[in-house]
């Protein structure tokens, strides 16, 4: 008897707890995405808007693009946009986390924001603090063996926590590898992500100071990289190298791009829509890697296959946890990891 | 610390404070045109843009860099004709149109960007340089200063030839009543509208001279918004200038040489926060305004438009 009561007390309590969450969860029409820069850039505003795309056509909903909105305030762009019906707005910037949360409690459409952990509230902010450390690494790793002048470069236009963590990956894939290799490290500005000139600037100081790999995070300011690469012989006089992050620019090399770190954050974006749906959205972080090739290196004619091999090594190791790599997130833990005048 | 003490590297610090430099020197030596005359140029930063777009896009369809500045100059003072017919014929406030011009360029040409060259992100091959001889075989500053482009060299000729024309000649004269006692020009029979209005299209062809040199030879390719506030330190500049030239020149230098000096300190793996590095460069400017900004004297009827007969 009592057995049967507590079976019942189980279901019912089962019951109520499934009606609950059917009556919380959100069904999801549309979501959008608000991106600063254009949403052709080759790297992370395009990435984004077609991670957005691919998931919204995986679960079947609609999506609406804002691009090109700058670094100002977009306030005006996610009430019209939550105005439009949007069920979930991605504010694809760190830029744009002040503001997003403040519009998500105005207008009560949930917000996906990034590189704010902590600022997670359930049903309505979600943050997604996405690391291609493991990736980076094996940047690393090639760019350590494959240095003709013993001195790679890493030039950043900011210091957001997942451009820190493929920094650091980076560098420590390089020491790893080859630690009588220098690493020299250069910030274009606080946040020169759209300085193309500076981005020229800082990568021909850095070739000049011995660098022929450069490692850039840059968004638009990572053309003016590009450029200074293709336009400054290495101090050996050799050619220089690019390696690129999250988006894939092959399609625009003039022969100098070594690699990219590419990311998908297609997976990111379905885990969310699916958490609204199932009311558990804004409680948990999101991660992409290199196990499911959300993560991945880009391969090009410039790496030799035995090189191309070792790196592959290295991935596996990774994957299968026999080699683990925790990310740095803070601009301290990179300047610890880079060469410094006393060496 | 020996490795980084090559003439090399210390070559690219120079060119690069001088490639950082010359865009904020145009804009400064325009802007103080535009004071000068009475006329608070706030739209400076959106003629850069424009001079950078039309610049970038002429010189790369056509392949001839030098078309490539004429347009630049043509789209600042495009933007700057707009300024002009707004704010000393139709007496508009300065700022207001000046903020507005800006945020409508950064909008335009970041569209037409999308259009044109989202896709393809073209670059142009490296700036055309022009040796100076005799002194281009000069260690380290040679290569960094005497093998430049020759817009490099126009711009550092124009801050003797505009202190010249101030101090020397009936036009600057002219413009300096302008800027000053409006009033007293048109009483002596000279249209200050008209001189307001050629001053304002000079700032907007150095502004745009500048945005085309950021686009084609310190970045070789446009993107949206790549100005980032240069035309803003351009006004700075000009103001902390008082009114001479030469002074717009040495802000420009100290702060083109204290982003490289950024550059190098970083590079160098100084183990302070980059911000506090980064910070150099506003902080050399500041520190310019607080020793000699005390000083300063704008023109007494900058940013008063002038409509004759009203007092």
């Amino acid at each position: 008897m009592i057995k049967r009561l507590m079976q019942g007390a189980a279901l019912g309590l089962a019951l109520a707890t499934f009606g609950a969450v059917v009556a919380n969860a959100v069904q999801v029409n549309a979501i959008a995405i608000l991106v600063p820069e254009e949403g052709t850039d080759y790297g992370w505003n395009q990435q984004g808007v077609d991670a957005a795309v691919a998931a919204a056509n995986a679960t079947g909903v609609e999506v609406i693009t804002a691009e090109g909105l700058g670094y100002g305030d977009i306030r005006p762009t996610l009430r019209e946009l939550a105005e439009e019906g949007a069920s979930l707005m991605i504010a694809h910037a760190s830029g744009y986390n002040t503001a997003a949360p403040e519009i998500a409690q105005e207008t009560g459409v949930p917000v996906a924001i990034v590189d704010s952990p902590d600022a997670l509230v359930p049903g309505l902010v979600a943050d997604y603090t996405l690391s291609g450390h493991e990736g980076a690494y094996l940047a690393g790793v090639m760019a350590a063996t494959m240095t003709r002048t013993g001195t790679v470069g890493i030039v950043v236009s900011g210091e957001p926590p997942s451009w820190n963590a493929q920094s650091a990956g980076f560098a420590q894939g390089v020491q790893a590898t080859n630690p009588d290799v220098k690493i020299v490290y250069a910030v274009i500005g606080p946040a020169a992500y759209a300085d193309a000139a500076g981005g020229n600037r800082v990568t021909a100081a850095v070739i000049a100071a011995g660098a022929d790999i450069v490692f850039g995070q840059g968004n638009g300011s990572s053309f003016g990289m590009l450029q200074a690469i293709e336009t400054t012989p290495a101090t050996d006089g050799g050619k220089v190298l690019f390696i690129d992050v999250i988006g894939d620019k092959s399609s625009i090399d003039k022969g100098y791009l070594l690699t990219s770190v590419l990311w998908d954050m297609t997976p990111v974006y379905t885990a969310m829509i699916e958490d609204l749906e199932n009311d558990t959205f804004g409680t948990k972080s999101y991660a992409i890697g290199l196990a499911d090739d959300s993560v991945r290196l880009l391969q090009t004619d410039n790496i030799p296959a035995d090189v191309w091999e070792q790196v592959m090594a290295v991935r596996q190791e990774l994957v299968d946890g026999t080699l683990v790599l925790e990310p740095v997130f803070d601009a301290e833990g990179v300047r610890a990891l880079v060469t410094s005048v006393a060496e | 610390m020996e490795a980084l003490l090559t003439a090399a590297f210390l070559t690219a610090l120079l060119a690069g404070a001088v490639a950082a430099g010359v865009p904020l020197l145009l804009a400064g030596l325009g802007e103080q045109m535009s004071e000068k005359a009475g006329v608070l140029n706030i739209g400076i930063e959106g003629m850069m843009l424009m001079g950078a777009y039309l610049g970038f896009l002429v010189a790369f369809e056509s392949g001839n860099g030098a078309l490539g500045f004429v347009a630049g100059m043509a789209g600042g003072m495009a933007v700057a004709f707009v300024m002009a017919i707004l704010c000393v014929g139709l007496a508009l406030n300065q700022i207001v149109i000046g903020i507005g011009l800006t945020l409508g360029v950064e909008g335009l040409t970041a569209l037409l960007h999308h259009f044109q060259f989202s896709t393809t992100y073209p670059r142009l091959p490296a700036a055309w340089r022009m040796p100076v001889p005799g002194l281009v075989e000069l260690p380290v500053i040679g290569p960094a200063l005497f093998d430049r482009h020759p817009l490099v060299y126009l711009a550092f000729l124009l801050v003797p030839l505009l202190a010249w024309l101030y101090r020397r000649t009936a036009l600057g004269l002219t413009l300096r009543a302008a800027g000053e006692k409006p009033a007293a020009l048109d009483v002596a029979g000279i249209d200050v509208a008209t001189v307001r209005f050629l001053a304002v299209l000079f700032t907007g062809a150095m502004a745009g001279l500048g945005g085309a040199f950021m686009a084609n030879v310190a970045a070789g390719i446009f993107i949206p918004f790549m100005t980032g506030g240069a035309g803003f330190i351009g006004i700075v500049l000009a103001m902390l200038a008082r009114g001479r030239p030469a002074w717009v020149l040495i802000g420009a230098v100290v702060f083109g040489g204290a982003l490289s000096l950024t550059t190098a300190l970083q590079v160098a793996g100084l183990n302070v926060p980059t911000d506090l590095i980064q910070m150099l460069p506003f902080a050399a400017v500041m520190a310019v305004l607080v020793l000699y900004g005390r000083k300063a004297r704008l023109p007494a009827a900058l940013g008063l438009p002038y409509v004759r007969g009203a007092r």
